[in-house]
């Protein structure tokens, strides 16, 4: 089992950017600066109070080039398991959580002619800390940030002053929405489009890339959402002889946690590959939600982080 | 060679149409005429409208040489592509392919086939646009001369055919390795008798 390591931070500022977006400064507990990170980075906040613990990813949103403190926006969701409420309704300054080391899963492509970012509500976080570096080169980029309203659109005062006639803005209010054909289908080559958002935005736009024959190495999306829910099941993790009960509203992953077996993660989003676990037995069939496992590894392994199973049994190497 | 599997060393496969791909951009040199119309038929065959959005440049064989390649671009003009031009060198040629990537959009895919020299100077520059290996095909046709990069005074000598060279820069003899630098687009060459100078292994024609 691997020893999860982390960081100890204390809240050191608190801003309500938005209805539903606070603003929260995480400065290192024991003083000095945090670990250097990259834009488009992510942390995982591990909660600790509540009923259960909570390991939620957060984007970096401050700059690279500050390591005093490292800054996150996070949302409050309307059907939270819990993360976002404790975030949004415990958390006060003084308070001090763990957080996991920083990993990139979003990063620039670092020989790309152009940048396309575009970013869909609270999406708009990991693109905070990229434009500093993009601000600071020579490669051009444009940022398109579509929100729900005026009153929802976080850091605009600030990507307008700084970014200008880069920044984009469509409010689904009005109506607006970024015509994906018209922006992919003439740019340069060697352009990147990023995009960070609700699963159909991503959706729509790797589809409409696609269409006007762009290859999956130049188009880059992230999207952090709470594990899906699904029918309780029962896991036996056969190295460490422990039988673990998976509830309705608790992820697979969560549960082992729970049960004090650690899995090593990075993403928790089904995305980067770490948690991937073999099935040893399984009798019913598993429900993967990821984006890694191939269809030929779909019958062998599962990723704990998101997917789930109904099974009247299944046995992990774990 | 000195040292054998090296990761570097270019793999090349027969050319395929890339149906995903919105334009297309092809580059033949020479007997590279002949898979460049096979890939040509592919796309007419499978009723992509792919041809009306595709450039052919090309550098033709010499009239004395292979009848096939010189069959094969009489075929070529008589498709209807979005344009075909024939270049008197190579020069030219990739000068062209510059200026036409320089305007070229997202969702364009490169085929290059001919020569293994002639594919890295096209790659070379492929690359300054950051087209990458889901974007770019090539085929390896003709001739297997390298480009030959001297580690030591950095000249490049060309259509090299033998194990080893006289360096054109600084004289010194050079053992062709198949370190190959996509950046360079040629193989690395090394001082062969560093260590016991005036003693060369046999020189044998390899590349041909």
């Amino acid at each position: 089992m691997s020893e999860e390591q982390t960081l100890a931070v204390e809240v050191s500022a608190i801003e309500r950017l938005t209805p539903l977006i606070k603003h929260f400064t995480l400065a290192p507990a024991g003083g000095g600066s945090m670990p250097a990170f990259s834009g488009g980075s992510h942390i995982v906040v591990v909660m600790r109070g509540g009923a259960r613990v909570h390991r939620n990813p957060y984007s970096l949103l401050s700059s690279p080039h500050e390591l005093d403190a490292y800054q996150i926006g996070v949302r409050r969701m309307e059907e939270s398991r819990g993360g976002s409420h404790f975030m949004h309704d415990q958390v006060t300054v003084g308070t001090r959580l763990e957080i996991a080391h920083p990993v990139n899963l979003f990063a620039l492509d670092k020989i790309a002619r152009k940048h396309v970012l575009i970013a869909g509500g609270i999406g708009i976080t990991p693109f905070m800390a990229q434009l500093e570096d993009l601000h600071r080169g020579r490669v051009p980029y444009e940022l398109h940030y579509c929100v729900r309203s005026p009153e929802h659109a976080a850091f605009l005062p600030r990507l307008r002053e700084r970014e200008g006639e880069r920044v984009h803005v469509y409010y689904d209010s009005e109506g607006e929405a970024i015509d994906f054909d018209r922006l992919l289908s003439g740019q340069p080559l060697g352009t990147h489009v990023y995009v960070c958002g609700p699963a159909g935005m991503i959706n729509r736009l790797t589809a409409t890339a696609h269409a006007w024959g762009w290859p999956d190495s130049h188009i880059h999306w992230e999207q952090f959402s709470a594990p899906p829910v699904g029918d309780a099941f029962d896991v036996f993790l056969a190295r460490s002889k422990l039988h673990v009960h998976v509830p309705p509203d608790q992820s697979l992953m969560e549960s082992i946690e729970a049960a004090g077996v650690e899995v090593p993660y990075l993403c928790r989003g089904g995305v980067c590959g770490f948690c991937q676990t073999r099935v040893l037995e399984l009798d019913g069939e598993i429900v993967h939600n990821d984006h890694f496992l191939s269809e030929a590894d779909r019958s062998k392994f599962i990723m704990p982080c998101v997917s789930r199973a109904r099974c009247k049994s299944l046995v992990l190497d774990l | 060679m000195l040292v054998t599997g090296i990761k570097s060393k270019p793999v090349y496969a027969p050319l395929r149409a890339d149906p995903r791909g919105r334009y297309h951009l092809m580059l033949g040199l020479g007997v590279g005429e002949v898979a460049l119309l096979r890939v040509l038929r592919e796309m007419q065959e499978s009723a992509l409208e792919g041809l009306a959005r595709t450039r052919v440049l090309l550098l033709p064989a010499p009239a004395v040489g292979d009848a096939s390649a010189a069959e094969a671009r009489r075929e070529i003009e008589r498709l209807p592509l979005q344009e075909m031009r024939a270049f008197p060198d190579v020069p030219s040629l990739l000068g062209e392919f510059k200026s036409v990537l320089v305007d070229s959009l997202m969702g364009t895919r490169l085929y290059v086939a001919g020569p293994e020299s002639f594919i890295g100077l096209a790659m070379k520059i492929a690359l300054e646009f950051n087209l990458n290996k889901d974007e770019i095909r090539a085929e390896e046709l003709g001739t297997q001369a390298r480009r030959v990069y001297c580690i030591h005074c950095r000249a490049t000598t060309e259509n090299v055919r033998t194990n080893i060279v006289r360096c054109l820069g600084c004289e010194r003899w050079l053992l062709v390795r198949d370190h190959y630098s996509r950046r360079l687009a040629a193989y690395m060459g090394v001082m062969v008798d560093a260590e016991a100078p005036g003693a060369l292994p046999p020189i044998k024609e390899v590349f041909v």
